[in-house]
């Protein structure tokens, strides 16, 4: 009797000191928020790793000092309003590129580090891997430049992407080519072929370009798949020029696209359209590089923004600036501003649930209705569907210009706006070679 | 018959490059049997080399083959002396491990100090010259791959000259045969081992600051042509320096064109199946001594 008597009485006081002892996690008692960031630092995909750093930093910046005039989320004010003014912290951890690490370090992030919020990893493939463990801890998760459809198609209640993916975009690519016709475009480009890399990003384009080609009036005539890191591509090149296609769709990573560049100016061909998505289109070394060359003009592919009238918008200065403490000076690319607006959109969200509890933030996530105004980037604002999916994500199509910039050439009216005159048929590479370089 | 002939030529002109950078790895573990992971992070340091040396001193990369290969003598004497020569009678797991973090050291190395960004060369003789093409029957044979593929055919023979023509080479086959015995005549092991990663780092370097004519450079350059180094070696036979030449082509030609394979994804298929047969019907490789 003695023993149950002492054993309550234990109970009892393990009790009062458990309530003591809670305290919920509200506005009052969070002195900071913590984002773990899992990001490929080095590896295959470093360079995209590093943009992502550097916008993680900017928005940290942002959120955490007083930038009064700037017209972004969180940007006037220190800290999180809705929480006391608590800071951000983003926790960052390199992965390699390597999927399986990025899935340990992000179960490290959540049950180590107690993040509130996890931003990963950056590129589809590996971001795939590391849904579940979000998933499985309910711990919130966004992959903002994440392209591929199929990271919000699961069904997954702790996942948000508000950019663009695939679909969106690569129907922008081919909705263009369908009404170019119609807007004093080429009326004889009838046969497509397609040159991409074996990864999920790649052959998610290469799926919705293939749906989408016969849609579009286009006739497959070639559907290539080249392995990740091939050192030649002569005889892809031989192919394409055999198959003779009026538009080729390439989707591969920079190195990749060099090697295509290489091996396409030796055998001196070049296709009338040279379309292309994401990958080295969206890379502003490779962009930079082709300025000493001519190499990248009259290619065109899909943006998430218009970026050469963004810079109109005042707040993308100012992030522009800020984001160049960091970058060593480069401009944000559109990864690095589907990156920020999305960090924004966390930081709102967060804010917005006067708490870091994963239900509140996920209740707040459901209720976002940004306006286009509050952005950076072109989206026409960021509301979720069912899936967590941000159904006002778009996508425009921008061609390069011979002064290397990228100019928008669809939709139609930001076009227009654009002035940009539509380089067709894309350039022989003695056209480019004989040219100014816009970098020499 | 005009595209098949393309794609040979095509082939042949990157299977001189792959040979130059497979012979580094044919000295080193063909011949002195050490395993090197990081052969492939040699190839990324004489590209970075090239390229800073190029932006910084606006010396081409074809002069930079100079300064860079001596330096990467030096640097490959130096793991050998630091690091290799300590390991070299454990385990061949302990010379894995080994320079599979070497291979992590350095290429977490060129991230901190280069950036993981992608460097292009577009100022230089070679990148000048590429929209020059030859036609010849029909066939487009492009100026910069040719002078890069003939260079490469310069240095290979070369070395295969100082590896199987001179005393120094009888040496360090000697002593990669047998040590000790190597030894009662007056060889001395250590210094061999040394030259021979000395040899082997400056060669792939030396390919490097071709091949930084033609590629993206970035720290995970290396990997990929670390992987077919491999190939190629084990292929050719250990210890072959003509047997490297000969697979380096074999694996340089592009396979699917001319033998009407259905895709692209087919290339490595064949070059590593062909490994594979090579290895069940011939261990050593074709062209392999020991």
């Amino acid at each position: 009797m003695q023993r149950v008597a002492a054993l309550c009485t234990a109970l009892a006081c393990l009790l009062v000191v458990a309530v003591l002892a809670y305290r919920p996690v509200t506005a009052a008692n969070v002195q900071e928020v913590l984002i773990g960031e899992v990001l490929p630092l080095t590896g295959n995909f470093a360079s995209l790793g590093q943009q992502y750093l550097w916008a993680g930093q900017t928005v940290e910046d942002i959120v955490n000092n007083d930038y009064p005039d700037l017209a972004v989320p969180l940007g006037p004010g220190k800290g999180f309003p809705g929480l006391g003014g608590a800071k951000m912290t983003m926790v960052v951890r390199d992965d390699q590129s390597r999927g399986e690490l990025a899935r340990t370090i992000a179960e490290q992030l959540i049950t180590v580090n107690k993040i509130h919020f996890l931003n990963a990893e950056g590129t589809s493939g590996n971001t795939s891997i590391v849904q579940p463990i979000a998933e499985s801890y309910g711990i919130p998760m966004a992959c903002h430049p994440c392209a591929s459809p199929t990271l919000t198609e699961k069904g997954l209640k702790w996942f948000w992407r508000t950019g663009p993916h695939d679909k969106t975009m690569v129907a922008s690519v081919f909705s263009f080519l369908r009404e170019w016709r119609e807007h004093g475009g080429p009326s004889d480009l009838k046969t497509i072929a397609f040159l991409t890399c074996d990864n999920l990003f790649c052959q998610d384009n290469r799926k919705v370009a293939s749906e989408l080609a016969p849609q579009s009036g286009f006739k497959v005539v070639l559907d290539l798949t080249t392995k990740t890191g091939a050192t030649t591509l002569a005889s892809e090149v031989q192919r394409l020029q055999a198959a003779n296609a009026d538009v080729l769709f390439l989707v591969q990573y920079p190195p990749e696209t060099t090697v295509f560049q290489g091996d396409a100016k030796r055998a001196g061909f070049m296709p009338k359209v040279l379309a292309t998505s994401n990958g080295a289109y969206s890379d502003q070394t490779w962009l930079e590089a082709q300025k000493k060359t001519n190499g990248g003009v009259g290619w065109l592919g899909r943006d998430p923004t218009a970026i050469d009238l963004v810079h109109d918008r005042p707040s993308w200065k100012k992030v522009n600036e800020i984001y160049k403490k960091y970058s060593r000076g480069q401009n944000m690319g559109e990864l690095a501003m589907r990156e920020i607006t999305g960090l924004l959109w966390m930081a709102d969200t967060i804010n917005r649930a006067k708490s870091v509890d994963p239900a509140a933030i996920a209740k707040a996530a459901a209720e976002t209705n940004m306006s286009p105004d509050q952005l950076i980037i072109d989206y026409k604002g960021i509301r979720f569907d069912k899936s967590n999916q941000n159904e006002l994500a778009t996508g425009v199509v921008t061609q390069i210009g011979w002064d290397g910039e990228k100019h928008t050439i669809w939709p139609w009216e930001m076009a227009k706006r654009a002035n940009f005159k539509i380089i067709f048929p894309s350039p022989s590479w003695q056209e480019r070679d004989s040219k100014p370089k816009p970098a020499s | 018959m005009t595209l098949l002939l393309q794609a040979v030529i095509n082939g042949l002109q990157m299977g001189f490059l792959y040979a130059l950078v497979a012979v580094g790895l044919t000295i080193i573990w063909g011949l002195m049997e050490m395993i090197n992971f990081a052969h492939g992070e040699f190839l990324m340091l004489g590209m970075f080399g090239a390229w800073w040396l190029s932006v910084s001193y606006g010396l081409d990369p074809l002069y930079s083959i100079v300064p860079i290969g001596l330096a990467m003598y030096g640097a490959g004497v130096l793991v050998y002396r630091l690091l290799m020569r300590r390991v070299q009678r454990g385990d061949p797991f302990t010379q894995i491990f080994a320079t599979v973090g070497l291979l992590f050291l350095i290429q977490n190395s060129a991230v901190a100090v280069f950036t993981s960004d992608y460097q292009y060369l577009s100022n230089t003789m070679l990148t000048r010259l590429s929209g020059s093409t030859l036609h010849i029957l029909g066939i487009n044979i492009g100026v910069p791959l040719l002078i890069g593929a003939l260079l490469a055919l310069v240095l290979f023979l070369a070395l295969y000259f100082l590896i199987d023509r001179t005393e120094f080479g009888l040496a360090l086959q000697a002593t990669a045969e047998d040590r000790e015995a190597a030894m009662l005549v007056g060889i001395r092991p250590q210094r061999m081992f040394a030259v021979a990663w000395g040899l082997g780092a400056a060669l792939v370097a030396v390919a490097g600051c071709i091949l930084a004519n033609f590629f993206a450079i970035a720290p995970q350059v290396g990997f990929p042509f670390t992987v077919l180094a491999y190939a190629i070696v084990a292929l050719g036979g250990f210890g072959s320096i003509l047997g490297t030449l000969l697979a380096a082509l074999l694996v340089g030609r592009d396979p699917e064109r001319d033998h009407g394979l259905p895709a692209p994804a087919f290339k490595d298929a064949f070059v590593f199946g062909s490994y594979l047969l090579i290895g069940l019907l011939r261990p050593q490789g074709l062209f392999g001594r020991f």
